[in-house]
């Protein structure tokens, strides 16, 4: 349950939708910079990170996360969460991420609000 | 007055230590009943006790972590012990999230988020002693 892995699942055009599973702690959260930071690099400008398989955070991970959103916002792109759990929804609302992060009930509904019309 | 379920942990300086207390954490929180929404925040909650005292403390951390059915009706009490030089609680600065974006130290979440998940949290600190204690009631927050 709480082994990390991190799997880009969809990236087309410039929005890329990153699965999360597991504790994202210091190492997690490091990968998630990393990866998001050569989606950025290459592109992407609207991550939409799924976190339906995370049950757990803590707030070395939230600080790695924080950094993703900083250069996201740099750039003038969008981050975005799907599929919270209600203990890191509340973390996130603790925070007040979403004043700077779009937060969605599930995958299907971000996608729909964050893919640029055609 | 029936005796709390009790149950002791020296988390050993090892990546991911802090997840030994989260699991004690939830086999005392599911003998109580308490909810998986509720066990997950005390969860969460007692993570950053014990990354804490893991990163400031000096040695072994001692988690102890205890589930009450009488009096107040049930609830679970942690104990995080570290002794690190220890810290004024009352000098942690509520981090906000605009200045945490634009400032090169993100870090510094972790009193915020235990005050915000638990019923109740209580520090006492001097040099080479630190106690956190964290409450959560049943239904509580």
């Amino acid at each position: 349950m709480e082994t990390f892995e991190l799997r880009v699942a969809e990236s087309i055009g410039v929005v890329a939708v990153l699965e999360v599973t597991g504790y994202i702690n210091n190492e997690g959260g490091e990968a998630i910079a990393r990866e998001a930071g050569r989606l950025l690099d290459t592109g992407t400008r609207v991550l939409l990170f799924d976190l339906h398989a995370t049950r757990i955070i803590n707030s070395i991970g939230i600080s790695l996360l924080l950094e993703v959103l900083e250069r996201t916002l740099d750039l003038g792109g969008t981050l975005a969460f799907c599929c919270l759990s209600p203990s890191i929804s509340k973390t996130f609302q603790i925070m007040g991420l979403a004043q700077y992060a779009r937060i969605f009930p599930d995958r299907a509904t971000a996608l729909v609000e964050l893919r640029p019309a055609p | 007055m029936s005796e709390p379920a009790r149950v002791r942990i020296v988390l050993p300086p090892v990546p991911d230590a802090e997840l030994l207390a989260a699991r004690a954490v939830q086999d005392v929180g599911a003998r109580l009943g308490f909810a998986r929404d509720t066990l997950e925040e005390v969860k969460l909650a007692v993570v950053e006790a014990c990354l804490n005292a893991l990163e400031h403390g000096a040695g072994e951390v001692e988690v102890e972590v205890l589930g009450h059915r009488n009096g107040e009706g049930p609830r679970i009490e942690v104990l995080v012990t570290d002794h690190g030089p220890g810290f004024d609680p009352r000098r942690v600065p509520s981090p906000q999230i605009e200045a945490k974006l634009h400032g090169n130290r993100k870090r510094g979440w972790g009193l915020e988020l235990m005050r915000h998940l638990m019923d109740a949290v209580d520090v006492v600190s001097k040099p080479g002693y630190t106690q956190v204690r964290l409450l959560r009631r049943r239904g509580g927050q």
